[in-house]
Protein backbone atom coordinates (compact mmCIF):
# COMPACT_ATOMS: atom_id res chain seq x y z
CA UNK A 1 0.00 0.00 0.00
CA UNK A 2 1.39 3.40 -1.02
CA UNK A 3 1.54 5.92 2.30
CA UNK A 4 3.89 8.36 0.73
CA UNK A 5 1.35 10.99 1.70
CA UNK A 6 2.21 9.33 5.33
CA UNK A 7 5.71 10.42 5.52
CA UNK A 8 6.53 13.04 7.47
CA UNK A 9 10.30 14.55 7.12
CA UNK A 10 12.07 13.85 10.82
CA UNK A 11 14.16 16.95 10.97
CA UNK A 12 16.22 17.47 13.61
CA UNK A 13 13.70 18.69 16.67
CA UNK A 14 15.17 20.54 19.39
CA UNK A 15 15.81 17.38 22.15
CA UNK A 16 13.71 19.00 24.88
CA UNK A 17 10.33 20.53 25.33
CA UNK A 18 8.90 23.52 27.56
CA UNK A 19 5.57 24.08 28.69
CA UNK A 20 4.63 27.28 31.41
CA UNK A 21 0.55 26.61 32.24
CA UNK A 22 -0.84 29.68 33.41
CA UNK A 23 -4.29 28.64 32.82
CA UNK A 24 -6.57 26.92 35.26
CA UNK A 25 -9.75 25.56 33.61
CA UNK A 26 -10.05 22.21 32.55
CA UNK A 27 -10.38 22.77 28.68
CA UNK A 28 -6.37 24.26 29.06
CA UNK A 29 -5.13 21.59 30.64
CA UNK A 30 -5.65 19.05 27.92
CA UNK A 31 -3.46 20.59 25.49
CA UNK A 32 -0.64 20.94 28.44
CA UNK A 33 -0.57 17.53 29.12
CA UNK A 34 -1.64 15.98 25.60
CA UNK A 35 1.66 17.86 24.31
CA UNK A 36 3.35 17.26 27.08
CA UNK A 37 3.07 13.18 27.35
CA UNK A 38 3.63 13.21 23.20
CA UNK A 39 7.02 15.32 23.46
CA UNK A 40 8.18 12.75 26.62
CA UNK A 41 6.86 9.52 24.09
CA UNK A 42 8.77 10.96 21.60
CA UNK A 43 12.33 11.06 24.00
CA UNK A 44 11.64 14.74 24.43
CA UNK A 45 13.63 15.85 28.06
CA UNK A 46 9.93 17.89 29.00
CA UNK A 47 9.76 20.92 31.51
CA UNK A 48 6.45 21.79 32.35
CA UNK A 49 6.23 25.28 34.83
CA UNK A 50 2.92 26.07 36.83
CA UNK A 51 1.98 29.28 37.72
CA UNK A 52 -0.92 31.41 38.98
CA UNK A 53 -4.08 29.40 38.00
CA UNK A 54 -2.16 26.73 36.12
CA UNK A 55 -1.44 24.95 39.62
CA UNK A 56 -4.85 23.99 40.20
CA UNK A 57 -3.87 21.67 36.79
CA UNK A 58 -1.76 19.60 39.64
CA UNK A 59 -3.56 19.84 42.27
CA UNK A 60 -4.81 16.17 43.48
CA UNK A 61 -8.19 16.85 44.08
CA UNK A 62 -9.31 17.99 40.47
CA UNK A 63 -12.75 18.55 41.03
CA UNK A 64 -12.53 22.90 40.97
CA UNK A 65 -10.63 22.25 37.45
CA UNK A 66 -13.83 23.37 35.37
CA UNK A 67 -14.72 24.63 31.94
CA UNK A 68 -17.08 27.96 31.51
CA UNK A 69 -18.90 29.21 28.00
CA UNK A 70 -18.87 32.94 29.77
CA UNK A 71 -16.20 35.24 28.17
CA UNK A 72 -15.10 32.34 26.03
CA UNK A 73 -16.59 32.13 22.83
CA UNK A 74 -14.40 29.81 20.99
CA UNK A 75 -16.14 26.98 22.84
CA UNK A 76 -18.54 24.95 21.09
CA UNK A 77 -21.51 23.96 23.69
CA UNK A 78 -23.03 21.10 22.11
CA UNK A 79 -25.41 18.04 24.12
CA UNK A 80 -23.66 14.88 24.17
CA UNK A 81 -26.65 13.42 24.43
CA UNK A 82 -29.72 12.99 22.53
CA UNK A 83 -30.86 13.24 18.88
CA UNK A 84 -28.35 13.66 16.28
CA UNK A 85 -30.10 17.16 15.38
CA UNK A 86 -29.63 17.94 18.75
CA UNK A 87 -25.99 17.38 19.35
CA UNK A 88 -25.62 19.51 16.38
CA UNK A 89 -26.52 22.54 18.02
CA UNK A 90 -23.50 24.76 19.52
CA UNK A 91 -25.36 26.43 22.20
CA UNK A 92 -23.06 29.03 22.46
CA UNK A 93 -23.55 30.85 19.61
CA UNK A 94 -27.83 30.54 19.92
CA UNK A 95 -27.78 31.37 23.96
CA UNK A 96 -27.08 34.96 24.93
CA UNK A 97 -24.02 35.09 27.45
CA UNK A 98 -26.11 35.91 30.39
CA UNK A 99 -27.49 32.35 30.72
CA UNK A 100 -23.67 31.12 31.34
CA UNK A 101 -23.96 33.59 34.83
CA UNK A 102 -26.92 30.86 35.90
CA UNK A 103 -26.11 29.04 39.06
CA UNK A 104 -25.21 25.81 37.75
CA UNK A 105 -24.50 26.98 34.16
CA UNK A 106 -20.54 25.99 34.80
CA UNK A 107 -20.90 22.41 36.07
CA UNK A 108 -23.19 21.85 33.02
CA UNK A 109 -20.89 22.65 30.73
CA UNK A 110 -17.97 20.95 32.58
CA UNK A 111 -20.13 17.55 32.73
CA UNK A 112 -20.71 18.28 28.65
CA UNK A 113 -17.39 18.57 28.57
CA UNK A 114 -16.29 15.50 30.40
CA UNK A 115 -18.54 13.63 28.20
CA UNK A 116 -17.36 14.98 24.89
CA UNK A 117 -13.96 14.34 25.56
CA UNK A 118 -14.80 10.90 26.81
CA UNK A 119 -17.02 10.36 23.91
CA UNK A 120 -13.91 11.15 21.48
CA UNK A 121 -11.52 8.93 22.89
CA UNK A 122 -9.40 10.53 24.97
CA UNK A 123 -8.84 9.88 28.85
CA UNK A 124 -9.65 11.66 32.15
CA UNK A 125 -7.18 14.27 33.32
CA UNK A 126 -6.04 12.61 36.30
CA UNK A 127 -4.81 9.85 34.15
CA UNK A 128 -3.55 11.88 31.32
CA UNK A 129 -1.27 14.18 33.98
CA UNK A 130 -0.58 10.71 35.30
CA UNK A 131 1.16 9.45 32.05
CA UNK A 132 2.97 12.63 31.64
CA UNK A 133 4.90 11.59 35.35
CA UNK A 134 5.40 8.26 34.39
CA UNK A 135 7.08 8.89 30.87
CA UNK A 136 9.33 11.33 32.64
CA UNK A 137 8.09 14.97 32.63
CA UNK A 138 9.46 17.03 35.28
CA UNK A 139 7.17 19.06 36.87
CA UNK A 140 7.82 22.42 38.66
CA UNK A 141 5.35 24.92 40.60
CA UNK A 142 5.86 28.18 40.96
CA UNK A 143 6.54 28.38 44.89
CA UNK A 144 6.16 32.58 44.89
CA UNK A 145 2.43 31.56 43.86
CA UNK A 146 2.13 28.35 45.67
CA UNK A 147 2.06 30.65 48.76
CA UNK A 148 0.41 33.77 46.77
CA UNK A 149 -2.83 31.49 46.40
CA UNK A 150 -2.54 30.02 50.27
CA UNK A 151 -1.83 26.23 48.79
CA UNK A 152 0.49 23.97 50.88
CA UNK A 153 2.86 21.46 49.23
CA UNK A 154 0.58 18.50 49.85
CA UNK A 155 -2.50 19.73 47.91
CA UNK A 156 -0.18 18.93 44.80
CA UNK A 157 0.08 15.40 43.02
CA UNK A 158 3.13 13.08 44.25
CA UNK A 159 6.14 14.16 41.65
CA UNK A 160 5.76 17.78 41.53
CA UNK A 161 8.72 19.73 42.24
CA UNK A 162 9.04 23.61 43.96
CA UNK A 163 11.12 25.86 43.05
CA UNK A 164 11.10 29.28 41.62
CA UNK A 165 11.03 30.87 37.50
CA UNK A 166 15.16 30.92 37.94
CA UNK A 167 15.16 27.25 38.47
CA UNK A 168 13.10 26.43 35.29
CA UNK A 169 15.02 28.85 33.50
CA UNK A 170 18.21 26.92 34.13
CA UNK A 171 16.34 23.35 33.17
CA UNK A 172 14.74 24.54 30.42
CA UNK A 173 15.61 24.70 26.45
CA UNK A 174 17.29 28.18 24.96
CA UNK A 175 14.91 28.47 22.45
CA UNK A 176 11.47 26.64 22.78
CA UNK A 177 9.03 27.06 25.11
CA UNK A 178 4.94 27.29 25.17
CA UNK A 179 2.65 29.81 27.21
CA UNK A 180 -0.56 28.42 27.97
CA UNK B 1 3.47 -10.38 16.79
CA UNK B 2 2.66 -8.41 19.00
CA UNK B 3 -1.35 -7.23 18.44
CA UNK B 4 -1.87 -3.56 20.21
CA UNK B 5 -4.76 -2.34 19.96
CA UNK B 6 -5.63 1.36 20.27
CA UNK B 7 -9.34 1.90 19.16
CA UNK B 8 -10.96 4.42 20.07
CA UNK B 9 -8.61 6.41 21.62
CA UNK B 10 -7.88 9.74 20.58
CA UNK B 11 -4.23 11.56 20.67
CA UNK B 12 -2.08 11.35 22.74
CA UNK B 13 -2.68 7.58 23.64
CA UNK B 14 -2.19 5.18 20.52
CA UNK B 15 1.40 7.44 20.49
CA UNK B 16 1.99 6.37 24.61
CA UNK B 17 0.51 2.54 24.13
CA UNK B 18 2.90 2.63 21.46
CA UNK B 19 5.73 3.56 23.61
CA UNK B 20 5.06 1.16 26.41
CA UNK B 21 4.27 -1.42 24.20
CA UNK B 22 7.93 -1.18 23.32
CA UNK B 23 9.41 -0.37 26.22
CA UNK B 24 7.49 -3.97 27.61
CA UNK B 25 9.13 -5.63 24.22
CA UNK B 26 12.67 -4.90 24.27
CA UNK B 27 13.51 -7.82 21.30
CA UNK B 28 15.14 -6.90 18.56
CA UNK B 29 12.66 -9.01 15.79
CA UNK B 30 9.50 -7.52 18.36
CA UNK B 31 7.26 -7.24 15.18
CA UNK B 32 3.80 -4.79 16.96
CA UNK B 33 0.19 -4.83 14.71
CA UNK B 34 -1.46 -1.90 16.01
CA UNK B 35 -5.13 -1.06 15.49
CA UNK B 36 -6.50 2.27 15.84
CA UNK B 37 -9.21 4.42 14.89
CA UNK B 38 -7.71 8.23 15.62
CA UNK B 39 -7.42 9.40 12.05
CA UNK B 40 -4.46 11.57 13.06
CA UNK B 41 -2.57 8.16 13.37
CA UNK B 42 -1.85 8.45 9.71
CA UNK B 43 0.78 10.93 10.15
CA UNK B 44 1.32 10.72 13.49
CA UNK B 45 2.61 6.95 14.21
CA UNK B 46 4.95 7.29 10.91
CA UNK B 47 6.22 10.19 12.23
CA UNK B 48 7.08 8.64 15.28
CA UNK B 49 8.06 5.64 13.89
CA UNK B 50 11.01 7.74 12.02
CA UNK B 51 11.84 9.70 14.68
CA UNK B 52 12.43 6.28 16.88
CA UNK B 53 14.24 4.84 13.93
CA UNK B 54 11.32 2.19 13.93
CA UNK B 55 9.94 0.15 10.63
CA UNK B 56 6.33 0.56 9.92
CA UNK B 57 3.94 -0.07 7.51
CA UNK B 58 0.49 0.87 6.33
CA UNK B 59 -1.71 -2.24 6.42
CA UNK B 60 -5.19 -0.87 6.35
CA UNK B 61 -7.00 2.82 6.44
CA UNK B 62 -10.23 1.78 7.10
CA UNK B 63 -12.76 1.76 8.82
CA UNK B 64 -9.49 0.55 10.97
CA UNK B 65 -6.10 1.88 11.03
CA UNK B 66 -3.23 -0.96 11.18
CA UNK B 67 -0.23 -0.49 11.18
CA UNK B 68 2.88 -2.86 11.28
CA UNK B 69 5.44 -2.26 13.27
CA UNK B 70 8.73 -3.22 13.54
CA UNK B 71 12.94 -2.32 14.85
CA UNK B 72 15.37 -2.03 12.37
CA UNK B 73 17.95 -3.89 12.97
Amino acid sequence: MDIIDNKVEVQNAPSQFSLIQTKGTLDWAYPAFILASTAAAMDKEVEMFFTFYGLKTILKNSHSLKVSPLGNPGMSIKSPVGPEWLKQVDWNQILPGLVWTLPGASRLATWGFKKQMLMQGQVPIEELRAVCLELGVRMTACQMTVDLMGYDTTEFIDGVGFAGAATYFTQTPENQSLLI
Amino acid sequence: MIELDARALACPMPIIKLKKCLAQNIAQNTHILMQLTDKSGLKDIPAFCQQQGLGFELLEQAPVIVFKIWRVV
